[in-house]
C-alpha cells in the first residue's frame, strides 16, 4: 500500500465529509509556538552562533544575555565545539537565540541486553521504525539511571536523555521512571464512557526523529528528512504496516499517517497544528505521568520531533511537558 | 429417591461444564502474558509464591480437566467423590481467601473472575459441592443424557450457578459499555466489503480503474478509500466504521483536486455526524 502525502488525505477526507481542510484557527487562551532554528553548528562566539541547517542554508543568531546551553551539561553558549548538532529556542522571528541545546539524544526503547561492569553497554530495540541502538551507559551516570529504572533487564523499557558524542550515545538523565512491566505487557486503557470530550490530556515526549528508517514512501518528509511533526501511537497495523502500533495506555482513537494533531502545552499555553508522520510504537507502552505544572493524566498521547517540542515551549532535557491534544 | 436420581442426572452435565469451562478459562489466563503479578492475585495462585503461579494455574486446570473427564468416562465411586473434595476444599479455599486477601479475585474462571471474592463466589462453590455430593450419593454414571424430567432441573441449576457468578456482572458491563468507535480497532478488509456492499458503491463501481484502493487509512470512525478513476479523478469514499450498514459518503475528485461531483445529501446533516475533536 503507497502512503500518499498526508496533505493530500486531509483534502480528499475534508472533501468526502465536507468539513473545511485547514487547521482549526487559534483559541484565545492559545500563544504562538516559539521560533526554533536546528543544525549544525558552524561557528560561535559569546555574542552571535552561527548555523548550518538542514537545507543548507546559514542562520546567524544573535545570543541573548540570558542565553543557557547543554551539552552533557549546563554549560557557556561559546564554549559549544563547532560541528556539534544544535537546537535553538528563538525569539524575535528566529533572530535572538535564547536555549541551546547541542548533541542531545533521547534514548527510548526495549532493553535487549546489558553488558559490562562499570560502564553499562545496552542494547536497545526501539521499534521497528527506528533502527536498534547501542547505547552507554557512563559510571558517573549510571547511579542516576539505575535509580528510576531498577530493572536493567532485556524485555523492559529503558528511557533516558543523553549527549551524542561522535557516533555513541552517553545516556545522561533518565527521561522517566521505568514501568515496573515488561514492554508486552502493557495495561489496557481505563475507559470512560459517556460525554464527548474536547481533547485528550495526557504527557507529550520527545523523540528522535533522525532516526526514522523507513519512512522513505511517506512522500512529504522523504526528501527533507522530519523536521517537525509527531509520533502517534494509536494507528492501525494494517495503514501503518507496524504489527506493534495501536497499542496505548490512555485510551486514544484511531488515527492515520497524515493526520493534522492539535497539540497544546497546558503548562504554557503554546499550542500548535502538527501532522502525524510516524507511529509512536513505544511511546504508546509508557504509562507515566508528566509533572511539569500538576500531575497530567497517564499514558504518552504523543511524540513530538525536538525541534515541534521546543517550539511549543519544552525543554529537552526534561523529558516531557502536560499536553492537550485534538484533531485539526 | 426419583426426585433426588432426577436431579443427580441433571447435576452431571452442569458440573462437567462447568469444570471443563474453568479449565479452559484458567489456561487461557495462564498462557496470556498479562501484567507482572496477575495471576498472583487470582484464586488458587495466591497460595503459591509468585513463581510458581501459572504452574499452580495449570495444575487446577488439568485437575479440573481429570475430574470432568473423570465423571464422564470413568465407572469406579472414586470418580464421582474426587468432585465432592475438590469442591469442598474450593469452598474452603475461597472462604479463607475472603477472610485473609480480601483483595484477590476467586480465578476460578481465569482472569474474568477477578473481583474479590464475595458471598456468591463462595455460594456457588458450596452449590458446586452439594450438586457434586448428590452426583456422588446417587452414584449417577455413564454419559449424561438430556431427558423431559432432567431439562427444567439442568434449567434450574444453571439459573442458580449464573446468580451466584459475580462474572455476569462483569460481561453485562462489558456489552453495555463498550469502547467508542474510534477506539475499537477494525481491519479494513471488513470495511472494504461493507463498502461493497453499499449503494455508493454501485454508483460508482462503473467508473472506477482499480479493484483495490490506491490508498486507504482511517482517522477516528471513518475509513477511507481512494480509488482511481477515468479521467484522471478519483473516487474517495468514507466508510462509518460502526453498525452493520454503516453510512457510506462518496465523492469524486479532479485531477485538479477541485470536487467534481457529490452525493447529494444535505451538508448540515453531514457536520453534524462529523465530530472533528478526538
Amino acid at each position: 500500500m503507497p502512503y500518499r502525502a498526508g496533505e493530500r488525505r486531509r483534502k480528499l477526507a475534508a472533501a468526502v465529509l465536507g468539513r473545511d481542510p485547514g487547521p482549526a484557527p487559534r483559541s484565545p487562551e492559545e500563544t504562538q509556538p516559539y521560533d526554533v532554528v536546528s543544525g549544525d553548528l558552524l561557528d560561535v562566539s559569546p555574542h552571535l552562533i552561527i548555523l548550518e541547517t538542514a537545507d543548507g542554508e546559514q542562520r546567524r543568531l544573535v545570543i541573548a544575555p540570558w542565553a543557557t546551553a547543554w551539552r552533557g551539561g549546563v554549560v557557556a553558549p561559546a564554549d559549544l565545539p563547532a560541528g556539534a548538532r544544535v537546537v535553538v529556542r528563538a525569539l524575535r522571528g528566529g533572530t535572538v537565540a535564547e536555549r541551546i541545546w547541542a548533541d542531545i539524544t533521547r534514548i527510548t526503547g526495549v532493553i535487549r541486553e546489558v553488558r559490562g561492569r562499570r560502564d553499562l553497554t545496552i542494547e536497545l530495540d526501539c521499534g521497528p521504525h527506528r533502527r536498534e541502538r547501542s547505547i552507554v551507559v557512563p559510571y558517573r551516570a549510571s547511579g542516576r539511571i539505575r535509580v528510576r529504572h531498577p530493572k536493567l533487564e532485556p524485555g523492559y523499557l529503558f528511557d533516558a536523555i543523553g549527549l551524542l558524542d561522535q557516533g555513541t550515545s552517553f545516556a545522561h538523565l533518565p527521561a522517566t521512571s521505568q514501568p515496573p512491566y515488561r514492554a508486552t505487557a502493557v495495561p489496557p486503557p481505563q475507559m470512560t464512557y459517556g460525554g464527548g470530550q474536547a481533547g485528550i490530556s495526557g504527557t507529550a515526549v520527545w523523540a528522535d526523529f533522525a532516526d526514522l528508517t523507513n519512512l522513505a514512501d511517506f512522500a512529504d518528509f522523504a526528501e527533507e528528512g522530519i523536521a517537525e511533526g509527531v509520533a502517534y501511537p494509536m494507528l492501525e497495523r494494517e495503514d501503518a504496516g507496524c504489527d506493534d502500533t495501536g497499542v496505548s495506555c490512555a485510551g486514544l482513537p484511531y488515527l492515520a499517517l497524515g493526520s493534522l494533531l492539535r497539540v497544546r502545552n497546558v503548562c504554557d499555553g503554546r499550542a500548535d497544528a502538527l501532522p502525524i508522520v510516524a507511529c509512536g510504537c513505544l511511546a504508546g507502552r509508557f504509562c507515566d505521568r508528566c509533572l511539569e505544572c500538576g500531575t497530567s493524566p497517564r499514558g504518552r498521547i504523543v511524540e513530538l520531533a525536538a525541534s515541534s517540542y521546543v517550539a511549543l515551549g519544552g525543554d529537552l532535557t526534561k523529558g516531557c511537558f502536560n499536553a492537550r491534544v485534538g484533531l485539526g | 429417591m426419583t426426585v433426588l436420581s432426577t436431579i443427580a442426572a441433571a447435576a452431571l452435565p452442569i458440573l462437567v461444564v462447568t469444570l471443563a469451562l474453568g479449565g479452559v478459562a484458567k489456561t487461557a489466563t495462564a498462557g496470556r502474558e498479562t501484567s507482572p503479578g496477575a495471576l498472583a492475585r487470582l484464586g488458587p495462585a495466591v497460595l503459591m509464591p509468585e513463581r510458581f503461579a501459572r504452574a499452580a494455574t495449570y495444575a487446577c486446570a488439568l485437575v479440573e480437566f481429570a475430574l470432568a473427564a473423570g465423571l464422564l468416562v470413568v465407572d469406579h465411586p472414586a470418580a464421582r467423590w474426587l468432585p465432592v473434595a475438590f469442591f469442598a476444599v474450593a469452598t474452603y479455599v475461597l472462604w479463607d481467601l475472603r477472610r485473609r486477601r480480601p483483595d484477590v479475585g476467586c480465578g476460578c474462571f481465569g482472569d474474568v473472575s477477578d473481583a474479590p471474592v464475595g458471598l456468591r463466589s463462595i455460594g456457588r462453590a458450596a452449590a458446586l459441592t452439594a450438586m457434586a455430593a448428590l452426583v456422588a450419593a446417587v452414584g449417577v454414571t455413564g454419559l449424561p443424557h438430556v431427558t423431559v424430567e432432567t431439562a427444567p432441573w439442568i434449567g434450574g441449576g444453571v439459573a442458580l450457578l449464573l446468580a451466584l457468578s459475580p462474572e455476569i456482572d462483569e460481561v453485562v458491563s462489558r456489552l453495555r459499555h463498550r469502547a467508542p468507535c474510534e477506539q475499537r480497532p477494525m481491519p479494513p478488509g471488513r470495511a472494504l466489503s461493507r463498502l461493497r456492499g453499499s449503494g455508493e458503491w454501485r454508483v460508482h463501481a462503473g467508473s472506477l480503474l482499480a479493484d483495490e484502493p490506491s490508498d486507504m487509512w482511517r482517522e477516528l470512525c471513518w475509513r477511507f478509500f481512494v480509488f482511481p478513476a477515468q479521467g484522471d479523478a478519483e473516487v474517495v469514499f468514507a466508510v462509518h466504521l460502526s453498525g452493520r450498514r454503516p453510512a457510506v459518503r462518496a465523492v469524486v475528485v479532479g485531477a485538479d483536486g477541485r470536487v467534481a461531483a457529490t452525493d447529494d445529501r444535505g451538508d448540515a446533516s453531514l457536520r453534524e455526524s462529523t465530530p472533528v475533536s478526538a
